[in-house]
């Protein structure tokens, strides 16, 4: 625990951005890199974490660990660019001028692209406090705890609080956050405002997803944008919001379209570019950079899929992985891929199902930027009832063919393990074999990489596909 | 001798009362609710009763915990556990709330277990007090009233509504006049009872509340229920239905004089406007009363109102509990504990199960916390505690 408070403020995202810049510039020679990246592999994918590879273990197996197409690992180098971009101004904030603003993660950035702030996704560190080393995400998360936040809150949120009190995410001068998913959310913005002192404007998330729920957002955004306006002393120029919807528009069609591709038989994708690619929109979707990795990943999956050819050679099992993804454990996709020919096709995280956004006057932006946040991912399942997850849930089961389920049941999720019976007796009733892990998304102390790697080899070798 | 005080703890160790029965047998139809946020009044202008959902004289959380898991509050699991035991039968309706996520899910668990009864609303209140959030919860407010009439067939009229309020503002007056007496030197009324007041008042017709709340009142005046070295505690908490919890906390040598509880000043907090239209009324009232920690935009009203406890009820210290896996109030509590650093007020943080037991150990906490806030009483005012005898005035 020593180390952790020795850091300097904002070290984590300053070696994050160094790793970025590094995989931006190996990712414009592919070939070379996939392959020094797959030469490389017994230093870091069989071992754990050591002294050797404690810096780069993370970066270089969430980028696949060799095993990612050349085309498609480039297009991870231009979401690496956008991570850049967004880490450098956060950085560069205090000197630039520029106020900088907390955006929580499953709420729409978009509109502060026109207000010429540095918007800042204050969950960032959920990611990447695991590039820092594999035990950083449970010390920032015991700093939280040892300050007296609740246990068992859900940990990202801990390691939300955590971060700040360690200074490795940048002071806020304005907050923006809702009240969903969960009960943590709810409590834990009010802890940040405490705790920063920055005005916040908080979005309200209906319960139910019809007419009169959208339009409630919708009024709610216009309240931002005065919130906007009174905060920052100026006006929402409407041009740069129009030009960032076309781009976040194309973005989601990108993304929108390999999500479609994945349902074929054999998936001619791996379900990690879209995760990847939704960290990138949390991070810096106003990047031109974000918008250039996604139409880089749609081409390198649509080349596949015209092909016929599929993410692995034989796909054995195709598998929805459900709840949260993961964080410290992004190389399950291509473990699973790579060990069992068990392709992720469709997850809780990755999949996006947003609607255009009409460009054509301000008042349809708002209303369709009103409904696009209200299908964001986690957004659009947890808030109301049941439903909203099991529904999806059980349409992923047919249009995806899928073969088995993996439950990522995390710790802190109150109203997702209240719904697992529920959850359960829907695989029962229709056979679907389905694996209910114990975990801590974000916290190793709870099961670590090697335990998850367990419980799935084990689930595999019971149904005889291990 | 019984006075009213044991019968209102009798009726309140149960989960139906002689009132309710008799309602009940005259042909009244009773509907549950769940969360302050649920404005009684509609259901009472529909001629129903509103009846708050307890877990009082549960079984354990084992059937409950079939459906949800171990992480979820023991109060859900227990009142789902006796909705599945079939203790809630005699209802003709329920509203079930967004109050938290243990909640919401109660929504899905129920309809999922098929339980009865067949009138299943889930009814929805914002997490901010604004503007916005007020046209949108006088909205909701519309539709719940619309929801009982569609299934009922029943018509709540403008001017039923406003006797509804008109009459439990009546019943919140005679709660705050309650808790005025509270304000006294000596305290007439301890919080357990009024935790039995307030369990008994919550599933009864409103007319016989507001008699019950009469006869309380009438026994007060002369009363003294407060020890001379007892210390004046606020209470504040979500979820709380145990009488023996609090009567503990009281044999400690507290006597709790103000709250923020769901069953206590939450309960009354805020007079609804009798003039005008009802729903604007009702929804103003129930979204910007004392909040609970749900609300992501009030925490600065909370502490106002702890502030103002502390002058107007000369508190000493504060007790702030919750239930285990309760991210809301343990987020408060978290805050309220920075809030009595930088302002010097002790505070003790409790953490329990509902019934769950563990008396022992909370004793001594509390013991241990009375203690201190003694010592720190008469240290301040120039007493010092001598070890184990009484104390004496240091310098004179």
């Amino acid at each position: 625990m020593k180390g952790i408070y020795g850091w300097k403020p904002l070290h984590i995202m300053r070696i994050s951005r160094i790793l970025f810049i590094l995989i931006f510039i190996f990712s414009r020679i592919p070939r070379f890199a996939t392959l020094l990246m797959y030469v490389l592999r017994p230093l870091y994918v069989p071992t754990t974490e050591n002294l050797l590879n404690r810096k780069f273990r993370y970066g270089l197996l969430t980028m696949g660990a060799g095993l990612l197409t050349p085309d498609t690992f480039r297009a991870y180098g231009d979401g690496a660019l956008a991570f850049v971009e967004n880490f450098t101004d956060v950085l560069r904030a205090e000197k630039s001028g520029k106020p900088l603003v907390w955006v929580e993660w499953i709420l729409n950035a978009e509109i502060l692209a026109a207000f010429d702030v540095t918007p800042f996704c204050n969950a960032a560190l959920n990611i990447f406090a695991n590039v820092e080393s594999m035990a950083a995400p449970s010390q920032i998360i015991e700093v939280a705890e040892n300050q007296g936040t609740p246990v068992e809150y859900c940990s990202a949120m801990k390691l939300n609080v955590g971060a700040y009190l360690i200074k490795q995410i940048p002071a806020p001068d304005l907050i923006v956050a809702g009240s969903h998913p969960c009960d943590t959310n709810v409590s834990v913005a009010q802890t940040m405002e405490y705790l920063t002192g920055a005005p916040s404007f908080i979005f309200d998330v209906p319960y139910w997803k019809d007419d009169e729920s959208f339009r409630y957002i919708e009024r709610q955004i216009w309240d931002q944008i005065a919130f906007l306006e009174k905060h920052l002393g100026k006006k929402i120029d409407w041009d740069r919001l129009r030009k960032m919807l076309e781009r976040v528009n194309e973005f989601n069609f990108y993304l929108g379209e390999i999500c479609e591709m994945h349902k074929a038989i054999p998936c001619p994708g791996t379900m990690i570019n879209l995760g990847y690619a939704w960290v990138v929109r949390e991070i810096n979707l106003k990047s031109p950079h974000a918008l250039k990795m996604a139409k880089g990943l749609y081409q390198a999956v649509r080349k596949n899929y015209l092909a016929g050819r599929g993410i692995v050679k034989r796909e054995k099992v195709r598998v929805l992985l459900w709840f949260p993804p993961i964080a410290f454990f992004t190389y399950i996709f291509k473990w699973m891929e790579d060990e069992f020919g068990a392709v992720i096709v469709a997850d809780f995280i990755g999949q996006v199902s947003t609607v255009p956004i009409d460009t054509s006057t301000n008042e349809t932006m708002i209303r369709d930027l009103a409904r696009t946040q209200m299908h964001l991912a986690m957004g659009r399942q947890c808030h109301g009832p049941v439903e909203f997850i099991t529904d999806e849930m059980e349409r992923f089961f047919v249009d995806y063919n899928i073969d088995c389920m993996i439950f990522t049941g995390h710790q802190g999720c109150k109203h997702g393990w209240a719904a697992a019976k529920i959850i359960r007796d829907i695989c029962g009733k229709r056979k679907m074999p389905a694996l209910y892990l114990n975990l801590d998304i974000m916290d190793q102390r709870c099961l670590d990489e090697q335990g998850v790697k367990n419980e799935i080899t084990k689930f595999f070798r019971e149904q005889g596909w291990g | 001798m019984t006075d009213i005080f044991d019968s209102v703890k009798k009726m309140a160790s149960v989960d139906r009362n002689p009132y309710l029965d008799a309602a009940i047998a005259d042909g009244s139809k009773v509907i549950g609710y769940f969360c302050s946020y649920v404005p009684e009044e509609i259901i009472h202008a529909a001629g129903m009763i509103p009846y708050r959902m307890r877990a009082v004289d549960n079984r354990g959380t084992d059937r409950g915990s079939v459906y949800y898991s171990a992480i979820n509050c023991s109060f859900v699991r227990s009142c789902f556990g006796k909705a599945l035991e079939g203790d809630f039968s005699f209802l003709d309706g329920i509203v079930f709330s967004n109050g938290c996520d243990h909640l919401r899910r109660m929504y899905d668990n129920w309809r999922y277990a098929g339980t009865g009864p067949r009138f299943r609303h889930m009814f929805v209140a914002p997490h901010i007090t604004g503007d916005t959030a007020l046209v949108r919860f006088t909205d909701e407010l519309r539709g719940f009233a619309g929801s009982i009439e569609n299934h009922y067939g029943v018509k709540i009229s403008v001017d039923a509504l406003k006797d509804s309020v008109r009459l439990y503002n009546e019943k919140r007056r005679l709660l705050a006049q309650l808790y005025e007496y509270r304000k006294s030197g000596e305290v007439p009324v301890r919080g357990s009872e009024l935790l039995s007041l307030m369990l008994a008042v919550t599933m009864m017709p409103a007319v016989d509340a507001i008699n019950l709340i009469r006869d309380v009142l009438a026994a007060v005046p002369g009363r003294a229920v407060s020890g001379k070295d007892d210390i004046r505690v606020y209470i504040s908490s979500g979820c709380m239905e145990e009488t023996a919890h609090l009567e503990l906390i009281e044999s400690c040598g507290a006597a709790i004089v103000a709250d923020n509880l769901c069953l206590g000043s939450r309960h009354f907090d805020t007079i609804a406007d009798e003039e005008g239209d009802p729903y604007e009324s009702l929804a103003r009232r129930y979204l910007r009363h004392l909040s609970c920690p749900r609300m992501m935009n009030s925490f600065k009203q909370r502490l106002d109102f702890l502030e103002n406890a502390f002058s107007e009820y000369a508190v000493d210290a504060v007790i702030a509990e919750k239930l285990k896996f309760c991210d809301l109030w343990g987020g408060d509590m978290y805050l309220m504990k920075q809030e009595s650093r930088k302002k010097r007020f002790p505070i003790l943080l409790l953490e329990r199960e509902l019934y769950g037991g563990g008396d022992g150990q909370i004793r001594t906490r509390v013991q241990a916390f009375v203690e201190q806030v003694r010592n720190k009483i008469y240290s301040e005012t120039g007493m010092v505690r001598a070890a184990g005898a009484g104390y004496r005035t240091s310098g004179k």
